[in-house]
């Protein structure tokens, strides 16, 4: 079959936690939410102007729920959507133009919204995490009926994140990340301040690429080098390498990271210390502790 | 001259022995010869040592026995006498034939063991190559712990020998040719008669019984082949045969196993048979089948030969399970019914659940307290920043106010130095990039590098291995032990390792590959060190 049959979908997650960005906004002023949405949506653009069969779509994920930006339920969708846009005037391909409105129109209505419910958030209640991906991953399982049957759509999801991991939504997460790499989905990951662990490993899992960038005012450059591609054209290209993903498993009493540690037989909880009765079960369990060592040591040679 | 308690075996006299006339004497674990006249032997072999003998061929004047030793020389004996050379020639061949053998075994086997070892594993070939053939320790040492208590324990352990089963056709495949006028030739293998004994223990016992009092064995085996026994269309007409009576004891071995019935229930005809009056093998209940009454000559023919085919094939299995009942039972392909019955194949073949009673068996429950505590991801609880109210109430409005008049301005996203930067963070060498040039170790090592590394590291388990077994030091051997060792992981030191290093630094390696090997050595040192001071202080 050849590449035109092939649908290529990009869908960009963006994180616009309010409290990060304003926090930020006072921080680096260089680098404003304003200027990411205009860094994204230039990706976009670029995306869908490598091939006239890719495909987009932009989700921003807010503190408590996400919404889709493009294509969102203003788009007439097909090539009608020309009506309603205003042209930009610059003799843009009106897809671009079209999607590119269709985008600032809704980022300023989620973002004008009032915030419901109490104001007094965390900053690391990223809790979206887990809603954005259901949401990108629901579409993406409805995007085969949205199309003629028999176009393969080879899709895969960027996440650009600014605030720090939720723990909370680790489960969720985790299925979602394996429900992606079941099915061929890519996740990318740039990540504008602090690492998260649960984005490296979607990125390992899935066979997409984690970069943190260490300039934020270049983020557009970046996009543009390392994520545009897609995972054939990675291949030929020399891009980052992989980053070294931390799988240590968290003690339950502690969730400090172990690399040896009691497992209980019963229910599979991790403990890093040993204690007689699991506390999530309430098994008992006899251990034989080693034997005391008798003052003069024997000194025994590990052959190599 | 020999000891009083060797056992002579045999005496030859007039037996010269370069140029000289002297006595033969077979001895029980040597050969030995001495001069005419004079008590002491001048030539004395151990059976060990004697390789094969050879001896001079029929048409020559002299009459003579070579012996071979392993060393290579070899003595001869010139048999002298007029009258009876030959003769005693013969006797004395017989006679070693008969003992070398004995001797032969034992001295070899050794020596076979030691390279069957050696073949067998590289590894040892090469830390024997290491380390005794470069002379760091000696072979005795080398092999003092490998070949344990071989030389004290029976030989038969050592032969590995599987037990052979019976080919059910072996009969068939004896194959007789015609050897052109009216008779045919069988042609019997040891592994033949083998089988056949396994398989009929009558036939065996008349074989013992008979041969070679009463027949040669080529005779037997003729009449074994002619008799009505081995036949197909046997009919038991009472001829004197010495095999008759073999038949007659196969019929009660018949009759017995069909009496006791079939206990494999796979390989059971049974179920197959309508009319069993009897326990399956025949139809007949109270006469033997060999009765010829009611019965044409053709149907009881049809009988013997379908008798004589159950009969075999019991008996091959039979033979097959005999040998080593218990423990082979099960592992040597023939099926008991019990482990049939385990294997879960068969069970699915042969039960329904419906069927079956209901036994649950009893479970206990789950009872999981704190399951949240699954939910929970690798990123510690506590939280790291914490703002105040305040704070994000302002940057929600600051947001918010930003965002309400965003227009995107897509032209002015970058600036060329931000993205030059970029790329140069993205290009190889880069900041970014930095972490695909660190390679693997095993990369920039060249593999012969590799392979002398692993053979040292081999021969220095070994050694380090002998000198740490040695303590605690309890006893004067290993206070030996430990200084020999000492002295030999110096000199492995100096031979192997010093010009490794002096190699990998000729050829610029600068990683530390020896390092950890020096820091064995140095702890060894150092505990030997410490035990040799304390055994100082102890002695003054």
């Amino acid at each position: 079959f050849s590449a035109e049959d092939e649908i290529n979908l990009l869908v960009i997650v963006v994180d616009v936690n309010p409290i990060w960005w304003g926090q930020q906004a006072q921080r680096e002023p260089e680098l404003t939410l304003s200027k990411c949405l205009d860094a994204v949506m230039v990706l976009g653009n670029s995306h869908m102007a490598m091939t006239r069969t890719n495909k987009l779509a932009v989700i921003a994920s807010h503190c408590q729920d996400s919404h889709f930006l493009y294509p969102n339920k203003n788009w007439r969708g097909g090539d009608n959507g020309g009506e309603d846009a205003s042209s930009s005037g610059d003799g843009k391909y009106e897809l671009l133009s079209v999607a590119n409105n269709l985008i600032a129109e809704e980022i300023r209505n989620v973002m004008t919204k009032k915030v419901e419910g109490r104001q007094t958030f965390l900053l690391s209640s990223l809790i979206m995490l887990s809603n954005w991906h259901g949401v990108s991953y629901r579409y993406l399982l409805m995007l085969p009926f949205l199309f003629s049957v028999g176009q393969e759509i080879k899709s895969r999801i960027l996440v650009v994140k600014a605030a720090e991991d939720c723990a909370r939504q680790y489960m969720n997460f985790m299925n979602v990340i394996f429900a992606a790499q079941k099915q061929n989905i890519l996740i990318d990951a740039c990540v504008l301040d602090s690492d998260s662990g649960l984005l490296q490993q979607a990125c390992d899992i899935t066979g997409g690429l984690y970069l943190k960038i260490p300039q934020k005012i270049a983020l557009a450059q970046y996009l543009l080098w390392v994520f545009l591609p897609d995972s054939e054209q990675r291949s030929q290209l020399v891009l980052p390498p992989p980053a070294h993903v931390d799988y240590r498993a968290a003690c339950f009493c502690h969730r400090n990271l172990i690399e040896i540690g009691y497992v209980c037989s019963v229910c599979l909880s991790i403990f890093c210390n040993f204690s007689p009765i699991c506390t999530t079960c309430e098994t008992a369990f006899k251990i034989q502790l080693p034997q005391m060592v008798k003052p003069k040591k024997k000194k025994l040679k590990q052959s190599t | 001259m020999a000891s009083l308690s060797e056992e002579v075996l045999l005496v030859v006299k007039k037996v010269r022995q370069r140029k000289q006339d002297g006595t033969l004497y077979l001895m029980a674990e040597r050969i030995a010869w001495g001069p005419e006249g004079k008590d002491r032997f001048t030539v004395s072999h151990l059976y060990a040592d004697i390789r094969c003998q050879k001896i001079s061929p029929d048409g020559k004047a002299k009459i003579q026995l070579q012996l071979i030793l392993h060393t290579g020389e070899s003595t001869t004996f010139h048999f002298s006498n007029e009258s009876s050379a030959l003769k005693d020639r013969d006797a004395a061949k017989e006679l070693l034939q008969q003992l070398l053998p004995k001797f032969k075994k034992k001295a070899n086997k050794e020596l076979e063991e030691k390279n069957r070892m050696l073949q067998e594993d590289p590894v040892l070939f090469q830390l024997y190559k290491d380390l005794v053939v470069s002379q760091v320790i000696s072979a005795d040492e080398f092999w003092a712990n490998r070949l344990g208590d071989m030389n004290n324990s029976d030989p038969t352990p050592y032969n590995n020998k599987q037990d052979v089963g019976i080919s059910g056709a072996f009969l068939a495949d004896i194959r007789p040719q015609t050897d052109g006028c009216n008779g045919l030739r069988y042609n019997l293998t040891a592994d033949i008669i083998e089988s056949i004994f396994r398989t009929y223990p009558a036939v065996k016992q008349k074989y013992g019984e008979n041969v070679p009092h009463n027949l040669t064995e080529k005779e037997f085996w003729t009449r074994f082949f002619q008799s009505h026994y081995f036949h197909r269309d046997r009919i038991n007409t009472g001829t004197q045969d010495i095999f008759s009576e073999c038949a007659k004891q196969d019929e009660k071995g018949l009759k017995s196993m069909v009496v006791q019935g079939v206990k494999n229930p796979l390989v059971d005809l049974l179920s197959l048979e309508d009319k069993t009056l009897d326990e399956g093998y025949g139809v007949s209940t109270t006469t033997p089948s060999t009765s010829n009454a009611n019965r044409t000559v053709k149907e009881s023919s049809n009988a013997a030969i379908i008798k004589r085919f159950n009969h075999h094939s019991a008996m091959v299995l039979a033979a097959g399970s005999r040998k080593g009942q218990a423990a082979q039972m099960g592992t040597r392909g023939i099926l008991t019914s019990s482990s049939l019955l385990l294997n879960p194949f068969f069970s699915l073949a042969i039960e329904y659940e419906d069927l079956q009673r209901e036994n649950r068996l009893k479970t206990v429950a789950l009872n999981l307290k704190k399951s949240d505590r699954y939910a929970h991801g690798p990123v510690p609880l506590q939280s790291q920043h914490y703002t105040t109210s305040q704070d994000i109430i302002n940057s929600v409005n600051h947001i918010r106010h930003e965002m309400v008049n965003y227009k995107p301005n897509l032209t002015q996203v970058l600036s060329s130095t931000a993205a030059s930067s970029a790329i140069t963070a993205l290009s190889p060498g880069g900041v970014l990039m930095m972490t695909g040039t660190q390679q693997a170790i095993n990369q920039m090592i060249p593999t012969e590098v590799q392979g002398e590394l692993k053979h040292l590291y081999a021969a220095a388990g070994e050694l380090l291995r002998h000198f740490w077994s040695c303590f605690p030091v309890n006893s004067p051997f290993l206070e030996e032990k430990v200084m020999k060792m000492k002295t030999n992981l110096e000199r492995f030191q100096m031979t192997k390792l010093c010009p490794f290093q002096e190699k990998i630094q000729r050829q610029y390696l600068s990683t530390n590959l020896t390092g950890h090997l020096e820091e064995m050595l140095q702890t060894a040192y150092s505990k030997f060190h410490v035990w040799q001071t304390r055994r100082m202080l102890r002695k003054t």
